[in-house]
């Protein structure tokens, strides 16, 4: 019913061009004759606008122009929808209780019933329904010719409208318009007023262009692609050539700019669908990079498409040419950017209010974001959508997802605690899960990330049961991870099995995991277990095929804590020949330290030799503009060769390569506390345990939980003298209480306790420390 | 990588270039017939056919007999002649043959995969993706694959207002989505993720010109990769699961780091919202199988990046099953019952 309006009311507002010239000089937006911005209908405050404008003589003018309307023409008419089915038609007109719906073809202000000249065009005789409309509605040849071809394609006759159409010469049509227009636009710099020529052969431009049009359309529906493009095509010719002098806005004919935007909407469609993707990246090019006048929705739908196909096409397509390029503007190189720019044009659109809300453009430009790991970009676009198209918890979800995804925990967290309140949605499984995940990574928030993670394992039920080993997994890294912090032997102790608890159940329900295979091995290797620990490394590197360095790291450290350090020796020079160049950093550090515990130094400082060759080699080959997120990740780190090799020959004794190696490492970073240590370390080799404690303090000064620098200092206090015994041996406790499986810390620990004279005590010290040697790895498991 | 369309301006640089491509159209054709020659005496029955290379990479019969080999159980050690064929036709240079190889990359990556942690010797497996792996590093020449990532307050061709705003300050990001390549003579498993992943990458880019045949092998082999044929993980995927061809052998649970995810995600979306998925409801199925599993696969990981692509996949491809029913047609006319001039 309401398509009926729409169509009446472009009748009448085509008629509706002349008759305004007529009657009083038109304002611009009626002579366009645009009824789907026809101001009076959309608002009084646009009508206000046209002042001109008599909203009773709006509603006259089917009366004036004699053409009948089956709907009344208020306000209310809603020109945007329209559903352009022969079927609904018929149906609608069923609806409204007609008889049949009659169809009708007007022209020079006067109908005509078609049931006549269709009962001539289903007989085949073109000719004669072709002269009975000339006689009729006094028509030329072309114009007959055209309105048959519209009627035989609205009754989706699709062969006869091609045959009709195949009647006119319309290349002939589209030269003969050509001069006329080109006369005009010379001459129309000198007259304002007299637009009736224009008009008049818009008018003869719209009928021959919509018939072309009406014979793409026809092509495309008998499937006959490519020509269906060619024909389109044409029609953007045509335009380009007739009005190669562009038309000022307030003169576009309203039925000639319709027809323009749907044949340059349709014309990649029909490429797209014939399968030449070229021609369909030249046809969208073409869209939006000429001037067509399309409206918003209209364009948005084009740039929309386009960006699609550039996405999933998996065409590449080659860079938009010169010519269309601004001076200083942004052209994209590629598929990802030209789609992403096109994307977030299309948001900006949104934003200004100029285009309705399509969740499927924010999916498009989460995915290609995603794809090139742009989520921080993302979160910004995420920012920017107005409230209300999103539930507020759904968008900080997505946003800690993009936060999280980038890097940035702290602010995903802060997200997560504003949904996850208890007045939003406290049960989400999702936000809990990542909120957990997030906390699981820092010892300091550990302790809230298992109460996410234990609220997740209690709502994951149903059908979301499946996600309960998620969440003892999550809880069992947080308690490892509080463990870290807690201060208290009992909790310790409590935190430990319930870790090992949490990541022994989770395993039950997603038995195939090797993550957890991991945590697990590594859980263990924090408490010593160390032979679960080792089952639990054999298993993870044969479940991922050895693709994970840290697999074989786990392995390796585990193997040296057994003290089977040629055994661990033999892991790591398997994982070398797994790994190339660049990775190979952290495992020739650990070959060093195993060789060093076997005491081979020599070995010890060939390896580190080989290390300092591939940073050497790095350094040449990444070149100075290589992103630093690249280089950075996994990668050998100068600094920590030299300070290794630093280490190594303080072992040996070799104070002046002590030296020479820390002069290199402090050229890299100048304030290190580990490096503090070392020197201070030297000093004491040197027998200058004054200079040794200042480095100390210094290096606590810059890290005050530094454990080594703090028992060193206790170790110094205790030589300097009885008084000094309880301060170092509250050091030392401190250093336990951080580190409560230091060996050195023991050590002391007992000597502070025999020197005091308590030897039962000393004893205890001085066994566990044995006892934690014997289970050392050569680097620390906190490292995983 | 770009499809380069030369233009000629003479006619003579015309002429010439139509007889090199006639003469690169027979050389193309006789490699072709050499390859199905020697494919001959791997597989049974091989089709006569005019178009050799059309047929290598369409014939239905050809692909199954082929693809059965490729999932025997003894497939893929190095003495397998149908890897040597399939390496053979791969350095013949020739693009379309080169196809070929590719059509039967998502079955040959799918078995590797499945298998590499079985310990068996798959060494005919490894030289076909090493070459593939080679091919890309020589094309790109080792360079990394970047993203500008556009930033919209600066002016582009696309923005409306083309006023050149002369703003230096530009902020774009830059985006590395594949990082540069170094030569590999062997498959070291650290390693294994970025070469599969590297010939995926090849394979995406040639995604238009496979048969959906190939795409749909691939979507298979993922959803297992993914769910490891464990559907505990999402008891609302739908069932067709167990209706696709792989058997519980071929279902293994595989690592997937975000080297071998990002090239798995452009496919999906391929098969989700590219030129086949109109046509082929099977393939849409199939890929928005794979793409639940592997969000399924995320969740449980907690991987926000994955997430975030698998999820925006699955909402796209449930919008666009929506628009299928109530979708408008804006490029038809508006019928009337008043034709008017």
């Amino acid at each position: 019913m309401k398509a009926q309006a729409v169509l009446a009311a472009t009748t009448v507002a085509v008629i509706a061009t002349v008759l305004f010239t007529t009657v009083q000089p038109a304002p611009a937006a009626i002579s366009c004759g645009t009824v789907d911005k026809f101001p009076a209908w959309e608002d009084k405050k646009a009508a206000s606008d046209y002042p001109d404008l008599n909203p009773d003589r709006v509603t006259q003018l089917p009366k004036l122009c004699n053409v009948n309307f089956s709907v009344p023409i208020t306000k209310d008419v809603d020109c945007t929808k329209r559903k352009a089915t022969r079927a609904e038609m018929s149906e609608s007109g069923e609806n409204e209780g007609d008889v049949e719906f009659v169809r009708e073809v007007c022209a020079n202000g006067v109908c005509m019933k078609t049931s006549e000249v269709e009962a001539k065009l289903d007989k085949g005789n073109i000719e004669e329904a072709e002269s009975s409309l000339r006689e009729g509605l006094s028509l030329n040849y072309e114009e007959a010719r055209a309105l048959l071809g519209r009627l035989e394609y609205q009754r989706g006759n699709l062969e006869g409208a091609l045959r009709v159409f195949d009647g006119i010469d319309l290349q002939s049509a589209i030269q003969r318009l050509q001069p006329s227009l080109s006369e005009k636009s010379s001459s129309k710099k000198g007259r304002t007023k007299s637009d009736v020529p224009a008009s008049v052969s818009q008018h003869a431009a719209s009928l021959v262009l919509e018939a072309i049009y009406l014979k793409a359309k026809s092509l495309q529906k008998l499937g006959r692609l490519t020509e269906a493009a060619n024909e389109c095509k044409s029609v953007l010719d045509a335009v380009e050539s007739i009005f190669h002098q562009g038309i000022p806005d307030v003169q576009v004919d309203n039925r000639l700019q319709e027809t323009v935007s749907q044949a340059v909407e349709l014309l990649p469609e029909l490429w797209k669908q014939a399968g030449c993707n070229q021609e369909a990246i030249s046809a969208y090019r073409r869209a939006l990079l000429s001037q067509w006048n399309l409206d918003n929705e209209c364009c948005a739908r084009i740039q929309k498409g386009y960006a699609v196909f550039l996405l999933h096409s998996g065409m590449e397509a080659c860079p938009p040419s010169l010519a269309s390029q601004v001076e200083g503007s942004y052209v994209p190189k590629n598929n990802l950017e030209e789609s992403i720019l096109l994307l977030m044009i299309l948001m900006r659109k949104y934003h200004l209010g100029k285009i309705k809300w399509d969740p499927s453009v924010m999916e498009h430009l989460s995915f290609a974001l995603t794809l090139c790991s742009q989520t921080s970009v993302l979160a910004k676009q995420f920012e920017e959508i107005m409230p209300g198209v999103f539930p507020r918890v759904d968008r900080w979800y997505s946003l800690a997802l993009c936060y999280s995804g980038a890097g940035q925990n702290k602010a995903a967290l802060n997200l997560l605690r504003k949904s996850l309140h208890k007045h939003e949605q406290p049960d989400d499984l999702r936000a809990l899960l990542l909120a957990a995940k997030i906390c699981s990574e820092d010892s300091d928030i550990a302790a809230e990330g298992a109460e996410y993670a234990q609220r997740a394992i209690s709502n994951a039920q149903g059908k979301d049961e499946h996600l309960k080993g998620v969440g003892l997994r999550m809880l069992g890294l947080c308690l490892g991870k509080q463990f870290k912090v807690s201060k208290s032997d009992s909790e310790r102790s409590r935190l430990q099995s319930e870790a090992l608890k949490s990541l022994n159940g989770a395993i039950s329900f997603e038995h195939n995991n090797p993550d957890l295979l991991f945590d697990l091995g590594v859980q263990y290797a924090e408490q010593r277990n160390l032979s679960a620990a080792l089952r639990c490394a054999k298993q993870f590197i044969d479940s991922t095929g050895g693709s994970l360095l840290k697999g074989w790291r786990l392995l390796a450290l585990v193997l040296s804590a057994q003290q089977r350090f040629s055994e661990a020796e033999l892991v790591t020079d398997a994982a070398l020949d797994e790994t190339t160049k660049w990775e190979q950093g952290p495992l020739l550090r650990l070959k060093a330290k195993l060789k060093i515990s076997q005491s081979k130094s020599m070995d010890a400082i060939d390896t580190y030799r080989s290390l300092l060759a591939i940073i050497q080699a790095q350094r040449k080959s990444f070149g100075p503009h290589r992103s630093v997120s690249e280089v950075e990740d996994d990668k050998v780190n100068e600094f920590e060769v030299w300070h290794g090799l630093a280490n190594l020959y303080s072992k040996l004794s070799h104070w002046k390569d002590v030296e020479i190696c820390l002069e290199k490492a402090r050229e890299l970073k100048q304030y290190s506390a580990e490096m503090l240590h070392t020197e201070g370390v030297m000093c004491e080799g040197r027998g200058h345990a004054h200079d040794a404690l200042p480095c100390y303090i210094n290096a606590l000064m810059l890290e005050p939980f530094n454990v080594h620098c703090k028992i060193r200092v206790g170790a110094l206090l205790f030589k300097m003298g009885p008084n000094a015994l309880p301060v170092a041996r509250s050091l030392l406790s401190d250093a336990l209480t951080i580190e409560p499986t230091n060996r050195m810390a023991f050590y002391y620990m007992g000597v502070v306790h025999r020197d005091a004279g308590r030897l039962a005590d000393a004893a205890d010290y001085f066994q566990a420390a044995s006892m934690l040697e014997e289970s050392d790895p050569v680097e620390s498991f906190n490292s995983f | 990588m770009s499809i380069s369309e030369s233009a000629h301006s003479s006619p003579t640089a015309a002429t010439i270039a139509t007889e090199n491509t006639r003469s690169t159209s027979i050389r193309s054709t006789f490699k072709a017939q050499s390859a199905i020659e020697s494919l001959s005496s791997i597989i049974t029955t091989v089709p006569d056919s005019s178009n050799p290379s059309s047929s290598l990479l369409n014939d239905p019969e050809i692909a199954s007999q082929i693809s059965s080999l490729l999932r025997k159980a003894d497939a893929g050690a190095g003495n397998d002649n149908l890897c040597r064929w399939l390496y053979d036709t791969f350095q013949s240079t020739d693009p379309q043959l080169q196809l070929v190889v590719l059509r039967f990359l998502p079955i040959l990556a799918g078995v590797y995969l499945s298998r590499v942690t079985l310990r068996k010797p798959l060494a005919g497996f490894e030289a076909v993706l090493l070459a593939l792996y080679a091919h890309e590093t020589t094309s790109r020449s080792g360079q990394p694959m970047t993203v500008n990532v556009p930033d919209i307050s600066h002016p582009s061709i696309y923005h409306e207002s083309n006023t050149a705003v002369k703003n230096n300050a530009t902020n774009l990001n830059l985006a590395v989505i594949s990082p540069s390549l170094e030569p590999h003579g062997t498959v070291r498993s650290t390693k294994r993720a970025r070469i599969v992943g590297v010939a995926l990458e090849l394979y995406y880019s040639k995604i238009s010109q496979l048969p959906v045949a190939s795409k749909f092998d691939f979507c298979e082999f993922c959803e297992a990769w993914a769910s490891g044929g464990d559907h505990q993980q999402d008891s609302s995927v739908n069932n067709n699961g167990e209706g696709l061809g792989l058997d519980q052998r071929e279902r293994m649970r595989i690592p997937l780091s975000w080297e071998l995810v990002q090239p798995i995600l452009r496919i999906l979306g391929h098969c989700l919202m590219g030129p086949d998925q109109k046509q082929n409801k099977q393939l849409f199925d199939a890929a928005y199988c794979a793409c639940k599993s592997l969000y399924g696969r995320s969740l449980h990981g907690i991987n926000p990046k994955a997430m975030l692509a698998t999820g925006s996949l699955l909402s796209l491809a449930k919008l666009s099953l929506d628009s299928q029913n109530d979708g408008i047609d804006y490029t038809e006319i508006r019928i009337t019952n008043a034709i008017s001039l």
